[in-house]
């Protein structure tokens, strides 16, 4: 295995991500600008490959712990990958991968082409610094990174709307990222150290059971910052706006990447740095209402993008539900729909940028009957929907059922009927976009609208297949999850990996 | 942007080039006073912006164009990740301090910091230009 | 009661007001700047120590003075890092003003309630 594998997949993108404009200008002055396209697509399939290399090491059950500069931690910077964290880099550097392949022909007719590349090599090398670093102030660094360059993304296009969402989940992301810093200080005045493991091993000697204020007042600005992040439902203002003006291609990155690191970053908070697991109560009801809330907003949406975007808010809700449950069922339902959302999220977003791609508008009023020019399209949008709303044989049926089971097992049956009345509105609404979009009469004027490219339609049809076969195959799911779930829940081991046996 | 009254002119011409000395020192300096990259790296691109301030946009940009402000953003930001991958070649970790160190208090000691600051200045320097060279100049395709 | 944390306090309060209820664009901008530069006041002033020097070695303080006597400089660092994160997104939040009055003529937030649902 090579040493340096887990800072590579950081360094690796970021010096991309450097060099692209240096690339451009080289490459325009010979007027043959796919090289650039090329090079973007190479440097995140070598971050892929870097990922998928470290996957047998830490499946096998050890912790990766990579120390920066060889300072010993807790003095040093240090990178420790157990299962949680190679799970989430698993799904971003793959969709990451998806989306630069979409994005060579999507983004064909707009200008200032360089920027969005650079732009989208500094977001996946911000995003792998955030799942696989090991010190607390360096997360923030990389939080704020992926921020900054997620506000930029948004207000791509450069027309009156995109720049007004912009503006929107700037101003929100910024004050839910003064409360995390707020946090962190205050976590650092109270152990004196920065060291994820090391804060872990001295808040279990102050004690957790009961929490004490200090602690209580911690929890709650942390995770108040990260649930702005995630868009749960008090802070979910500014999500529907930023995902509709934001690129297909880019809203797919968000709705499947930044959300998942988001919700990562919760799940490492609550369950290593404080060893609470006695949170879950907060998080089942904070979870049932953002279900409830995405799904009844989403019924009412006119343009697709804002009704994929609701969606979206409603599924993270089915995910903190199936981890509040507190049972190993139940964290490894969550695990496992976290899984799943990023890969039926990318494949509708995808296709919602394939309808704009060759149509121009995504309202749902002027659309229609589009299923005889664009047929490929139309059956891969129904097999996302499809897994999305959790119809048997798609992944969302599988571990939309092992949440129900867990549910009811733990006693909670109100909230397990609470989450099938949503699924059941989510067929509904999907449901509604596809009869707007592809069945029904067909405007005049659409009546020489052609397939989607080649290369847009791949990464969809790769999507679309792992649907299929993790619905089929439901255990090859929980295998690949159930690494996350130890080490979710093996505290000492992580702070005795990392600090090495003190 | 057009450019100021004579007393302003003046004092920019006579000032800029001692304000550029002045930030080079303290982004040398890094690890022997207060500073380093990030302020000295502000205080390299003022020199720039009272020049900016005082002469108008195309003076300005005839002296460091928003071209070469681009291109030494991204050079100095490889200096840095080439520094840290100094010491990946040489066989230990990421970012370790593998060249001589020399004694302390002496200009030429402690490692790897002197390239760290010397690329953290050089692409503050130039990212800052790059803004401002953007804001300032946003309202004149209006005028036009 | 150290006056550092009070002052802290006032600004991030403050700041907080001001984001909240002004309408006006660069306003928003300076309370989110005054927010910021209260928390970064606080993770300074956490660092203090009872009649301490500041962290340099020079000739009249060697090491081990300074390991005795002086401020704690990590939060310093943290400090400075959250500067440089803090001036690019007030640079960022600046240019889309600017395309803001140049769409609108105006700097007044109730346009950006236009997006609703």
């Amino acid at each position: 295995m090579i040493e340096a594998a887990p800072i590579l997949a950081i360094i690796i993108p970021l010096m991309g991500s450097f060099l692209t404009p240096l690339i451009s200008i080289l490459t325009k002055r010979y007027k043959k600008e796919r090289i650039r396209d090329l090079f973007v697509v190479a440097i995140v399939i070598v971050t892929l490959l870097l990922v998928l290399h470290m996957l047998p090491t830490v499946w096998s059950g050890n912790i990766i712990v990579y120390r920066l500069g060889n300072w010993t931690p807790p003095w040093g910077i240090c990178l420790a990958i157990d299962g949680l964290n190679i799970l989430v880099a698993l799904i971003v550097s793959g969709i990451a991968a998806l989306v630069s392949i979409y994005s060579l022909m999507y983004m064909k007719n707009d200008t200032g082409l360089e920027k969005y590349y650079t732009l989208l090599l500094l977001l996946l090398a911000s995003m792998m610094g955030v799942t696989l670093t090991g010190d607390f102030f360096n997360l923030f660094v990389f939080f704020e990174i992926m921020s900054v360059s997620a506000y930029a993304l948004v207000a791509f296009r450069r027309n009156w709307d995109s720049i007004e969402a912009s503006i929107k989940y700037m101003v929100i992301g910024s004050l839910g990222a003064s409360l995390v810093l707020l946090g962190i200080s205050f976590t650092y005045s109270l152990v004196g150290s920065l060291n994820i493991a090391d804060i872990a091993q001295k808040i279990s000697i102050i004690g957790t059971n009961p929490l004490p204020p200090v602690l209580i007042l911690i929890l709650a600005l942390l995770m108040t910052g990260f649930c702005i992040k995630i868009a749960m439902v008090p802070f979910h203002a500014w999500m529907p706006d930023a995902y509709q003006a934001a690129p297909s291609a880019v809203a797919a990155l968000f709705a499947a990447g930044t959300t998942t690191v988001g919700v990562y970053v919760m799940l490492r908070i609550i369950y290593i740095l404080f060893g609470v697991a006695a949170l879950g109560v907060m998080l089942i009801v904070l979870g049932s209402v953002t279900m409830v809330v995405g799904a009844l907003m989403a019924l009412v949406q006119r343009d697709l993008k804002r009704l994929l975007a609701y969606s979206g808010i409603s599924q993270v809700g089915y995910i903190l539900l199936g981890v509040g449950f507190g049972t190993a069922l139940g964290i490894e339902g969550g695990l496992f729909h976290l899984l799943n959302n990023a890969i039926y999220k990318a494949l509708l977003f995808m296709c919602a940028g394939a309808i704009f791609y060759r149509v121009g508008t995504c309202n749902l009023d002027e659309l229609g009957g589009l299923s005889k020019n664009m047929p490929i399209t139309a059956g891969l949008f129904t097999i996302g929907a499809l897994a999305i709303s959790g119809v048997p044989p798609f992944n969302g049926f599988a571990s939309k059922w092992t949440i129900y089971i867990a549910g009811i097992q733990a006693g909670k049956a109100f909230f397990t009927l609470l989450a099938i009345i949503v699924s059941v509105l989510t067929l509904a609404y999907l449901l509604k976009a596809i009869n707007a979009i592809f069945l029904g009469q067909r405007p005049k004027r659409f009546e020489n609208v052609k397939e989607a490219p080649m290369t847009m339609i791949f990464p969809m049809m790769f999507l679309a297949v792992l649907c299929i076969v993790l619905g089929v195959l439901p255990s090859l799911g929980i295998d690949i999850v159930s690494p996350a779930y130890n080490a979710l829940t093996n505290q000492h081991g992580y702070i005795r990996a990392v600090l090495g046996g003190i | 942007m057009a450019g100021m009254t004579l007393i302003v002119k003046t004092a920019s011409r006579l000032l800029s080039p001692f304000v550029l000395l002045f930030g080079i020192y303290i982004v040398l300096h890094g690890h022997l006073t207060p500073g380093g990259g990030f302020p000295g790296g502000v205080i390299i691109v003022a020199a720039i912006v009272m020049l900016l301030l005082g002469y108008g946009a195309e003076a300005a940009k005839a002296k460091f164009s928003p071209l070469q402000a681009s291109v030494s953003e991204n050079i100095g930001s490889l200096i840095l990740v080439a520094t840290g991958l100094l010491g990946l070649f040489l066989g230990f970790n990421f970012m370790k301090n593998a060249i001589p160190l020399g004694t302390t208090g002496n200009l030429y000691s402690a490692g790897i910091i002197i390239p760290l600051n010397i690329g953290v200045g050089i692409k503050v320097a130039a990212g800052l230009a790059v803004i401002l060279y953007a804001m300032l100049t946003a309202f004149e395709e209006e005028e036009k | 009661m150290n006056v550092d944390y009070i002052v802290a306090m006032l600004m991030i309060s403050f700041g907080l007001y001001c984001l909240l209820i002004k309408r006006n664009l660069i306003k928003m901008v300076i309370g989110l700047e005054i927010l910021t530069f209260g928390i970064h006041l606080f993770l300074i002033s956490m660092g203090y120590r009872e009649g301490g020097i500041a962290p340099i070695v020079t000739s009249t303080n060697p090491a081990s003075v300074v390991a005795t006597m002086g401020v704690d400089p990590l939060p310093q660092a943290l400090v400075l890092t959250s500067i440089v994160i803090d001036v690019c997104v007030t640079a960022m939040l600046l240019s889309l003003a600017i395309y803001a009055y140049k769409h609108y003529k105006t700097l007044d937030t109730s346009e950006l309630r236009r997006l609703k649902g």
